[in-house]
């Protein structure tokens, strides 16, 4: 490529509270070219998008367009270059009509108001690029989902951009609109359009993508051509890293024996579930952000309805229906958000700590604040928590406040753990304690259900996997089968691709 | 109001648009002509110029308050000062119109009061990141306490013509009522206005699209800040002097109106044509429990009952489904 990129990053890095998220990496984005940008969750993949269009400024490195640095990025500048960004979020107002949503903060205007026959034109016109058919005047709260994103992409359209990013667009589109969004995005790269494509459905990249670029971890692992390489091949790039001496060694557990089994289990956006879950084992339960897993867990603890065919707790037939019957069988579940469901973070530890013994002493018992110092000290020196257990559990490091979510339920003594993300944002010494400790709950006998994100985590620490893509479990992993490969193919569907290569 | 014929000429978009928000609130409209009807029949002198006359200006006060109210919780907000500001409205009203300043001087100084706060509440609650129910509860009381310093007991005078032609046996309220509907109308073609929805529903999303998310919310402010002022102009001119204290009942009645209106607290959900009505509803209610010879207290309890039950069917409603 001889002409100057449109927009490009070089050697630009960026931490968070002095986490590095992004360190030395660099893209260019050419016109008339679909980039691919690939990467795990987490991999830093949305924050680059972010330093890109002006949303957040690097720490170091620079952002160029048309070859020449930009000192200081904002979003108006980014607008002004013509780059345009289809969000995963949408950008989109529920009471406006889809005009007045394709056409705001550029609306056309005559005599200082909004001039809606030009409106209707131009909205029109971009309406008809991405095959949206209904009226204009339509509020975008009548839309379903995927009808709403492509408005979020004519809303880029409209703009005329000369650079479009697109985070993860066909992520709630059906097969027909997929198919109207890469015919489109064919013919604006024949216009000379540099278009930034995010997506984790790896076929869609082979058939639309020129040029790849992965991350993992933050790092830049692979910017080359996409010719010649294979879906397999992409897999291997977003995963391959030592996982060193993180996780402890793994020893079957003794004897395994019936904890759940659920047939025709259906909560949220899982269905048609058939899973057992056997005690004196870690079951892994993986696959992409938000594709149903949490409503797993959650459906399964009794925390929101779910219906089955047929299902045994603990030697009980039927699903707890709520949670306080859940914690009766013998279920734990430690939430992904410590700080909004998992603690109360205003709290004194020791007070966190008690909170599901409260709910177990008859309602009007008075409190014996002795016993229940020295229960929360005796859980403390378990789970090595160090310090005052009368400051607020928010004074505590990520690490430290996932081991008081944990340590509450311990008194209990649960049969079954569902933890959902339980190392998300802790620190790798705090997640090697954290491991050994659900080794342990396996060995002594308990099930332990580990919804993660992080696949090496599912794959060394795991007796079994499951998992999840749209909503079902497609894929139970024996431990003989588990790598960070099988499973990543399995969640993105990469399967049938990696039988045909 | 009925089907939207699609194949219409691309003019017609705003026609449209307008067309698809009485959706929502044609329930409430019907429910509206229901005690208009009860209240014709009460009281049959409604179709008397003066009748009229009468009915529309007990309205005016609570229909500006309303959508007062109504542009704040559009944008996610709300104000606690709302009754507070009515009063120094009136108060402002009744110490200049009577002196050197005249009608004009007095109804600028009033305009220049009420936008003058909205905006300073508006800077304080939007830059400052504050939450404005304790914003506008502060406020209240800064704004209360201003109102008892121009005047400590009720007194000052606005002139008879004044009163006459505001409060007289004209329509006079309900052709001004009109013509700030239209302003509102206008307000809402432009840019700036229409990303009121925007602002309040999808702050983030609105920001990242290019819409000035602040300068949108701090002028809902300052207009919030002028109707309320005007509301209490207009209250001077009905009662002919001032009161430091008139206006207190109109905040909690501005929120029920915008509520029975349709309004949502988190912002962007709603309409002002649904305000303006949730003000009218709110108004008749008052007139013909009053006239059914109920008394204050059991109207007290009526109205509330009937305001828990207005917001309490359509969220019903919403998860029937």
């Amino acid at each position: 490529m001889t002409t100057a990129p449109l927009l490009a990053a070089r050697g630009v890095s960026k931490a968070f509270f002095g986490n590095p998220v992004l360190r030395d990496v660099s893209i260019a984005l050419q016109p008339g070219r679909v980039h691919a940008l690939l990467g795990e969750n987490g991999a830093g993949k949305s924050t680059l998008i972010n330093l890109l269009s002006g949303a957040l400024r690097p720490d170091s490195g620079t952002i160029e367009v048309d070859g020449r640095a930009v000192a200081r990025m904002t979003p108006a500048l980014a607008r002004q270059a013509g780059i345009a960004v289809v969000q995963q979020e949408l950008s989109l107002t529920a009471s406006l009509s889809i005009a007045e949503n394709i056409g705001i903060g550029a609306y056309p205007k005559r005599f200082g108001l909004v001039d809606y026959k030009e409106l209707a034109a131009r909205a029109k016109a971009a309406c008809k690029l991405v095959g949206l058919d209904e009226p204009l005047s339509t509020p975008v709260g009548n839309l379903s989902l995927g009808r709403r994103q492509m408005v979020e992409i004519a809303k880029a359209l409209y703009r005329r951009p000369r650079v479009l990013i697109l985070d993860e667009p066909t992520s709630s589109l059906s097969a027909t609109e997929t198919k109207i969004l890469t015919d489109l995005l064919g013919r604006l790269r024949g216009e000379g359009v540099a278009i930034l494509y995010i997506s984790h459905r790896l076929n869609e990249v082979m058939a639309l993508c020129q040029h790849v670029t992965v991350l993992k971890d933050g790092t830049r692992t692979a910017d080359r051509s996409l010719e010649g390489t294979d879906a397999t091949g992409l897999v291997r790039l977003m995963v391959g890293r030592d996982p060193g001496d993180l996780f402890p060694k793994w020893q079957p557990s003794a004897s395994p024996g019936a904890a759940i089994s659920v047939r025709g289990f259906s909560a949220g956006l899982m269905h048609d579930v058939e899973l057992d879950i056997r005690t004196g084992e870690v079951l892994g339960i993986g696959g992409l952000v938000g594709q149903g897993q949490e409503d797993l867990l959650l459906g399964l603890y009794g925390a929101i309805p779910a219906r089955t065919a047929s299902a045994t707790v603990n030697g009980v037939s039927g699903l707890p229906g709520n949670v306080p019957k859940a914690n009766a069988l013998g279920l734990a579940y430690v939430p992904a958000d410590r700080k909004r469901e998992g603690l109360h973070l205003i709290h004194p530890i020791i007070t966190n700590m008690m909170l599901p013994a409260f709910a177990r002493l008859p309602s009007l018992k008075l409190r014996s604040r002795k016993a229940e110092g020295e229960k929360g000290r005796g859980l403390a020196a378990q789970l090595s928590i160090k310090g005052d257990l009368q400051r607020p559990a928010q004074a505590l490091s990520g690490g430290n406040q996932q081991k008081v979510a944990l340590a509450k339920w311990m008194p209990h003594d649960p049969l079954v753990l569902l933890l959902n993300d339980p190392t998300r944002g802790v620190d790798v010494e705090t997640k090697r304690e954290i491991y050994l400790m659900l080794r342990a709950f396996a060995a002594a006998g308990k099930a332990v259900v580990l919804l993660s994100s992080d696949t090496p985590e599912l794959v060394h620490l795991c007796d079994r996997v499951a998992v999840v893509r749209e909503g079902r479990v497609v894929r139970m992993l024996e431990r003989a089968a588990l790598s960070e490969e099988a499973i990543v193919s399995a969640a993105m569907g990469a399967e049938r691709r990696k039988v045909a290569a | 109001m009925s089907i939207i014929p699609s194949a219409r000429a691309d003019g017609a978009l705003y026609w449209q648009v307008q067309a698809r928000r009485n959706i929502g609130v044609r329930s409430l409209f019907l429910v509206v002509l229901a005690f208009l009807i009860a209240y014709a029949v009460l009281f049959p002198g409604l179709f008397t110029v003066s009748g009229f006359a009468k009915f529309t200006q007990s309205w005016f006060p609570l229909a500006l308050v309303a959508m007062a109210q109504a542009i704040l919780m559009l944008t996610g907000g709300i104000s606690l000062a709302i009754g507070a500001t009515v009063s120094l409205g009136a108060v402002i009203a009744a110490t200049t119109m009577a002196g050197p300043l005249g009608v004009p001087g007095g109804a600028a100084a009033v305009a220049l009061a009420g936008l003058g706060i909205g905006a300073a509440t508006g800077f304080i609650v939007v830059r400052l990141r504050l939450p404005a129910i304790v914003v506008t509860l502060a406020g209240s009381f800064i704004i209360g306490g201003a109102a008892l310093l121009v005047l400590p007991r009720p007194g000052g005078a606005v002139p008879a013509w004044l009163s006459d032609l505001l409060a007289g046996d004209t329509p006079a309220a309900f052709v001004l009522l009109m013509a700030i509907v239209l302003l509102w109308k206008l307000y809402l073609a432009t840019p700036l206005g229409l990303s009121l929805y925007a602002a309040g529903e999808n702050p983030v999303g609105a920001y990242r699209s290019g819409v000035p998310v602040d300068a949108a919310r701090v002028a809902a402010y300052a207009i919030s800040g002028l109707l309320s002022t005007g509301a209490g102009l207009f209250v001077a001119a009905q009662t002919g002097s001032g009161d430091p204290v008139i206006g207190n009942a109109f905040t909690l009645n501005s929120i029920a109106a915008a509520v029975l209106g349709g309004i949502g607290f988190l912002g962007g959900q709603g309409t002002m044509r649904g305000a303006l009505a949730g003000s009218l509803l709110l108004s008749l209610m008052i007139s013909v429990m009053f006239f059914l010879g109920f008394t204050p207290v059991a109207q007290y309890v009526a109205q509330g009952l009937i305001i828990i039950g207005a917001v309490a069917i359509p969220q019903f409603r919403k998860v029937q489904q």
